[in-house]
């Protein structure tokens, strides 16, 4: 009896094991679900101009700081918006990180969106100008299932991008 | 459930002799992970297969047995005072163990991977100390790094098994010959029923990983990543909140509310010889053997370490001077236990067998078994631990005619003290010091240890076959 008991308890065990190391399955998307990951970091600009000392501001300064420009170190909010077929699916104001704010901002979503054929419009302002978009891109991309949109800023030729 | 904690580490064995069949073959880099370990599975399923289901399934069953383990000190209210060291040394264990979990599934480089990349760098990315998103790393192909693969292998394969094996020595740092393998017989039969899983349901990969898609169904590993599915569904940093909110209870648990400080086990020199057998017996390591003190012609004597004592008594069981033949009016052993003295015990007995009881048990605190004997008013004395009961007290009993039979009982199967149950089955059975007098037959003393979902019915039976026996034998 005492046996038997054991290995029932064994076997209990092992469908256990066995059962919750791959079931119930999850699940992520739909059949009909596609996945735009937006993603990039950037510098917005600085939020004032660089200012040139005169002769005697710099003499004011220890010999190791004289630089000629004094130049802000923190830098505008980063303002971000992803439009699909003219709804607005992820808006940011992103800050800058680091402790003088003067770091890369950073964006990153996730979003669902059915497959099918879809007008995509990506607009961000760095310059802390009211109103004023700074970069833009539209494009109309026909989605699969389950392929993932990634939507992010290239830094070498300063655009947007769709791969 | 008496051997939770050495089953976790045996499963630990099993991981790492599998683990290191597999770093043989596994591939660090993109494009060949994936491919080393199908084939593994596949063109040699025979043993990298049935090597890589044990890897998986034995981590698995740790998670269980650590559930279990944790459960179970906490229901026997076994981490509290001087036991809060191991309780609150095994919370950084369980930690480690998910992130070796967790980062063992990267490795492979399936749809299950890129889903587990993803979500643990997005709760990652929740923390406020980077700067830049270590998610975005693995939404397309090429910001993803060969050498990426080796550093997850480094830390999945040596660095946290390192911090492991440390934490692993400081969880049971206080314990008195910590029980490290189970017995055989269990080890054989845990390994035959992971082998049987392991060839039934071998353990295989997903899809490969596309970063350039998005996995729509994927085989969760429960055990592991639970916690993932939330990520999606609240965010990362609500699963941050959750996760660090149950380990802050579980590392406060010792204190909330804190345990009733008792007065240690208190040592009486001009009755202690210095033999030691306290010191060996001692499940915690709380008494030092020192060079003596007081001038005395032993040369050692024994001292207290009032902060790893737990005041279970089983010192006392082994003083062979805690005996009730002495003369001495109050009887003094060497060691002693405050509130729960050898004078109090003799009197305790002299008390319940005035009427003489064919049967006196003797049950320790707190037990189901304690209540039940004292709901039907049998004769019982109450024990700290059955192993506070020095075998002169049971000779006492029994010689000296005041009941007919004994019997041991309490901690329904599981010791409170580790090992208070098995030193008084030594002690009785004469194959530990101090033994229990040859004129004592040990047919009329017996022990039950009962499971704590076995019902005390099982003790009224016990006690009526001793009471029988009692009265066949004419005693």
């Amino acid at each position: 009896m005492k046996i038997v008991g054991q290995l029932i308890a064994y076997a209990v065990f092992m469908v256990l094991v066995g059962w919750m190391s791959v079931r119930p399955e999850l699940r992520l998307l739909g059949d009909e679900d596609a996945m735009v990951s937006l993603s990039f970091s950037h510098a917005a600009r600085r939020v004032g101009e660089c200012k040139r000392l005169s002769q005697e501001e710099l003499l004011a300064l220890p010999p190791n700081m004289r630089k000629p420009d004094e130049c802000p170190r923190e830098r505008h909010l980063l303002q971000v918006e992803l439009v699909m077929d003219e709804q607005t699916v992820y808006e940011a104001t992103l800050a800058p990180t680091g402790l003088w704010s003067d770091g890369k901002a950073t964006a990153y979503q996730r979003i669902r969106v059915p497959v099918g054929e879809h007008d995509f419009s990506v607009r961000m302002n760095d310059s802390g100008v009211e109103g004023k978009v700074d970069f833009e891109y539209s494009t109309t991309i026909s989605l699969q299932p389950g392929q993932n949109l990634v939507v992010f800023f290239d830094p070498a030729i300063q655009q947007f991008r769709f791969q | 459930m008496n051997h939770l904690g050495s089953l976790t580490i045996f499963f630990g064995w099993i991981v790492l002799v599998s683990g290191l069949w597999l770093l043989i073959f596994f591939r660090t880099s993109i494009s060949d992970a994936f491919d080393s370990l199908e084939y593994l599975t596949h063109q040699q399923w025979y043993l990298g297969g049935i090597m890589r289901s044990l890897h998986r399934y034995a981590s698995d069953a740790m998670i269980i047995t650590i559930a279990l383990h944790v459960f179970r000190e906490f229901s026997r209210d076994t981490y509290r005072l001087t036991r809060w060291f191991s309780w609150v040394a095994g919370l950084p264990l369980v930690w480690m163990v998910f992130v070796l979990g967790i980062s063992g599934y990267w490795l492979v480089w399936d749809e299950l991977a890129q889903y587990v990349a993803i979500t643990s760098s997005e709760l990652l990315d929740a923390i406020p100390i980077f700067t830049s998103k270590m998610a975005a790393n693995f939404l397309q192909d090429s910001s993803l790094s060969d050498r990426f693969f080796t550093l997850m292998a480094f830390i999945h394969l040596i660095g946290l098994p390192i911090f492991l094996v440390f934490g692993i020595w400081l969880h049971v740092f206080r314990l008195t010959s910590p029980k490290i393998n189970p017995p055989k017989r269990l080890m054989a039969g845990t390994l035959l029923a992971m082998l049987v899983l392991s060839l039934l349901f071998p353990a295989v990969s997903q899809n490969q990983a596309d970063l350039a898609l998005a996995p729509q169904t994927i085989e969760l590993d429960w055990f592991y990543l639970h916690a993932f599915p939330l990520v999606q569904i609240w965010s990362p940093g609500w699963v941050w909140v959750l996760l660090t909110g149950i380990s802050t209870l579980i590392f406060l648990a010792p204190w909330l509310p804190p345990g009733k400080a008792l007065k240690p086990a208190l040592v009486d020199l001009d009755n202690c010889n210095g033999c030691q057998r306290c010191a060996d017996d001692c499940p915690y390591g709380a008494i030092q053997v020192m060079p003596r003190s007081d001038g005395k012609r032993y040369e050692h004597e024994v001292v207290v370490d009032p902060d790893l004592c737990t005041r279970c008594g089983i010192c006392v069981g082994a003083c062979p001077t805690a005996t009730p033949f002495r003369k001495r009016t109050p009887l003094v052993p060497g060691i002693d236990l405050p509130g729960s003295s050898a004078q109090h015990l003799k009197e305790t007995i002299d008390e319940e067998t005035e009427t003489f009881p064919l049967v006196l048990s003797f049950a320790c605190t707190g037990s189901a078994e304690l209540a039940w004997l004292q709901a039907h008013d049998k004769a019982v004395v109450e024990v700290s631990c059955v192993g506070q009961i020095p075998p002169s007290y049971l000779d006492y009993v029994l010689s000296r005619n005041r009941a007919a039979r004994v019997l041991l009982t309490g901690c329904g199967g599981n010791c409170q003290h580790r090992f208070g149950m098995d030193w008084a089955e030594q002690r009785i059975s004469r194959e530990r010091d101090p033994n229990l007098r040859r004129r004592v037959g040990t047919d009329r003393i017996a022990m039950a240890w009962h499971e704590p979902w076995c019902s005390t019915g099982s003790l009224n039976a016990q006690l009526a076959i001793l009471e029988k026996q009692a009265v066949e034998t004419g005693e």
